[in-house]
């Protein structure tokens, strides 16, 4: 292209004229002249990510919730909170002519007479499933690498809560469409309520706005559904990941890592370029599934009604564990002081999920006193080499998932054709003795892990040669290069912001360190 | 398990009311020559203040109204009926269909007598009958041994022993609501078979089956005759619901509308969930795996 004539009319002179980074320069360079951005963005941009595989599973919940948000704005366009009860008229005939609530006809018309609407609905649910799936799994490798330990335990804290506050808003959402299933699910929950001992009663007709099932509970449950919770998660949310920018991320042991850096990629370009591609796949996977997986289909359930019950009613999964207790406790309530105490219904539904969140809570406290440790950790523990912990959380994960199976037993003995009463038996002993089965093989595998010289390299063939006598003899080949110890080639961190002419090494990729 | 001689007593009563009760209500039509049914509040799918059809020696023929219409096996079948029965059902039956069977026990079977010809076509038909393992809690539905021209044939000998009701219903289903046989299903029906009619187990190995592949006129014999565990249902549904049920069973519950996408079995949050965690944590999890550094 010649620069010579009309060179300011071309696009490629235009670009030249504006600078070497173009008009994205030129904004953020107004930007920084009022704001200031540069020493801030500068140190944001520098940000190091690990780079283990298993550091992107928060991300999960957090694009998750994007999807979360913005499909939920997109409901509330459509739904309609309230218990009147009008006669629907639409296009799926079971239940043209039906008395139903506005919250149940909002959210057929939503589902079939909005364009995308039901998609919207679909992966607003597939979303809700895959963001608390993810929050426990992500969980799960914080606890088992004790990432929790000093001086993250703030955060670990604020992580439980918003598994708490997931789990809570995931039920009032699939309370919201008032069909037959969520409204069988809001009864259970009116009934847990009833059960606190001395405040229950009182605490339910104050939830409820009187007897159930009212006609408060709706709106209620969608102010807190849309508003009060979103806002505290996604204010937990942020301070969940200002904490996790201010301590800076922890890193497994390796070569050149140490307790007193972190090694991985700048968040600008490598990470940036990862985590974008990743949301991109989270919110396609959600849209997929979306598309083709059917989730809740409440027209096929119709509406709520007192007096109408399906059976083999199960909740989204992670309700599951309360239902399963629920489901296996023995019926032992009993009558006194002029009261029905029903333990049946207090000790699985309010002391049972109680103990294990405040297990949670309490735990890196916990751990603290029984080791004494009360020294800062960066550098994370493979679980093996923590076989108590490992054992004590493969035990907890044990009795949820038999709490979880325990809610299908009507779908085991169906499936399996034993009889029901069989099954419900069989959970209970299960469900007991889940953790203590899972807790010694589990500190059993670990000491064995520990005792395993090399575990985690891969092995290296043996090379058989033959000597010239006829004589054979084997020798190991020496470890792969990546196995060995070796010193990382830091890539400097350049501590100025720019200089003019200088050619910034701030975008070269690559591994860096940074001191703490 | 052994009970307390008192509990045991008062199981055995209310067992035996359950068992006698049906056949009380039809005792009056036994033996007697057939005429207009007794009408109650109770017997439902009977002739009761419906269009009756008699041949030529008076035998009710059909009777029925616009939305069922309930046809008398042909009583020529009887013979041919006769030796069937005699073949497949008198070992535990009886000879006399009475329940007692030959050798001499008594009471361990049911009686057939006064059931109504679409009790025994129903047991017949749906493969209950002749029973694979007759000690077993609950027959299932199976691949039927016996054609329904035979089972007609059985359910016309059987009652020429004792006329009784119902017979065989036949739905008007292009009369149906199918919106008030969906709120009719919510109230009647769901809480066994489910809501999406896939059924389920009950108690002590009982279970209440799959409505899936029940061609209409079985689900409307099963709604009147109420077989095994089944309720009943009689006084509190007339015909014209019956008729609406067996729409929305049939239209509906055998052909969900899925317009979401794959149904996945219509099994609800247990199949949901195992596909959110699997396939779609499980692809991410991948997608991660992929993405990160594995060392």
């Amino acid at each position: 292209m010649s620069d010579v004539a009309g060179a300011a009319t071309t696009k490629r002179a235009r670009r030249n004229g504006a600078g070497r980074y173009g008009r994205l320069g030129q904004v953020v360079n107004e930007l920084d002249d009022r704001l200031g951005v540069a020493k801030g963005g500068r140190t944001f941009l520098d940000k190091i990510f690990p780079d283990h595989w298993s550091f992107m599973l928060g991300e999960i919940a957090l694009y998750s919730f994007l999807v979360l948000l913005v499909t939920g704005i997109f409901l509330t366009l459509y739904y309609v909170p309230s218990s009147a009860v009008v006669t629907y008229h639409g296009p799926y005939l079971p239940l043209d002519g039906q008395r139903v609530t506005q919250a149940f006809e909002s959210t057929v018309n939503l589902s079939f007479s909005v364009r995308a609407g039901l998609l919207m609905r679909q992966m607003h649910h597939w979303a809700c499933d895959i963001f608390v799936g993810a929050l426990v799994v992500h969980m799960a490798r914080v606890f088992f690498t004790g990432a929790f330990r000093k001086p993250r335990e703030l955060n670990w804290t604020i992580g439980v809560t918003l598994l708490t506050l997931a789990i809570a808003n995931g039920f009032l959402g699939y309370s919201l469409p008032d069909d037959l299933v969520s409204g069988t699910g809001i009864r259970i929950a009116y009934s847990i309520l009833l059960s606190i001992p001395l405040v229950g009663t009182y605490l339910a007709f104050w939830v409820f706005g009187g007897n159930f099932p009212g006609t408060a509970i709706i709106p209620r449950f969608f102010i807190l559904h849309v508003l009060i919770i979103p806002l505290v998660i996604l204010g937990l949310v942020g301070a969940h990941l200002a904490l996790l920018v201010r301590q800076k991320h922890t890193q497994f042991p390796g070569p050149g890592r140490e307790e007193n850096n972190v090694v991985g990629s700048p968040m600008f370009p490598v990470f940036m370029a990862k985590t974008t591609g990743y949301l991109f796949g989270v919110s396609g996977v959600i849209a997929l599934l979306g598309a083709f997986a059917q989730i809740n289909p409440i027209w096929q359930f119709g509406p709520y009604d007192a007096s109408r019950i399906s059976y083999a009613v199960q909740p989204d999964f992670y309700m599951g564990f309360l239902d399963g207790a629920l489901r296996i406790f023995p019926a032992w309530s009993f009558m006194g002081f002029g009261h029905t105490i029903p333990l049946e219904v207090t000790i699985p539904a309010v002391i049972l999920p109680g103990l294990l969140f405040g297990l949670a809570y309490a735990w890196p406290a916990l751990e603290r006193r029984v080791t004494g440790d009360h020294a800062i950790h960066h550098l994370l523990d493979r679980p093996s080499w923590r076989p108590k912990r490992t054992a004590a959380g493969v035990a907890a994960l044990a009795l949820l998932s038999a709490l979880f199976i325990a809610s299908s037993t009507d779908v085991i003995a169906n499936f399996f054709h034993v009889s029901l009463n069989t099954v419900l038996w069989a959970m209970r002993v299960i469900v007991v003795l889940s953790p203590f089965v899972a807790y010694p093989i589990t500190y059993k595998i670990c000491k064995e892990l520990q005792g395993v010289h090399g575990a985690g390299k891969r092995k290296t063939p043996n090379l058989v040669l033959r000597t010239d006598e006829g004589e054979y003899v084997a020798e190991p080949t020496p470890a792969y290069p990546e196995d060995v110890h070796q010193e990382l080639e830091p890539t400097p961190v350049p501590t100025f912001i720019e200089e003019a002419g200088v050619e910034a090494e701030a975008a070269t990729p690559g591994v860096r360190i940074v001191e703490r | 398990m052994r009970r307390p001689p008192l509990t045991r007593l008062s199981l055995a009563a209310v067992a035996a009311a359950f068992a006698l009760g049906p056949l009380a209500l039809f005792a009056g039509a036994a033996g007697a020559a057939p005429g207009p049914f007794q009408t109650t509040r109770h017997n439902a799918g009977t002739p009761n203040s419906s269009q009756v059809t008699r041949d030529a020696s008076g035998q009710i023929v059909s009777y029925g109204n616009k939305w069922i219409t309930y046809n008398a096996p042909s009583p020529a079948l009887a013979q041919l009926g006769q030796a069937l029965y005699m073949e497949n059902c008198a070992s535990c039956h009886g000879t006399k269909a009475n329940g007692v069977p030959a050798a001499g026990t008594v009471g361990a079977y049911p009686n057939l007598v006064g059931l109504g010809p679409a009790t025994i076509d129903f047991w017949i038909v749906s493969g209950r009958m002749p029973a694979a393992d007759p000690a077993a809690v609950q027959a299932p539905r199976r691949q039927p041994r016996l054609t329904p021209t035979q089972a007609e044939a059985i359910a016309a000998w059987v009652n020429s022993l004792s006329p009784s009701y119902p017979y065989i219903p036949d739905p008007h289903l292009k009369r149906a609501n199918v919106a008030t046989g969906m709120a009719l299903f919510a109230l009647n029906c769901a809480a066994c078979h489910t809501i999406e009619g896939d059924g389920d187990a009950l108690a002590y190995s009982t279970f209440a089956p799959s409505l899936r592949h029940i061609p209409a006129y079985q689900v409307a014999e099963a709604i009147r005759t109420g077989p095994a565990n089944m309720p009943r249902f009689t006084g509190n549904l007339s015909d014209q619901q019956v008729n609406d049920i067996v729409a929305y069973v049939t239209r509906y519950i055998q052909h969900p509308q899925n317009p979401g996408g794959l149904g996945l079995g219509q099994l609800g949050p247990v199949a949901e969930g195992f596909v959110a965690l699997v396939i779609g944590l499980g692809i991410l999890a991948l997608v991660a795996y992929w993405i990160g550094e594995r060392a």
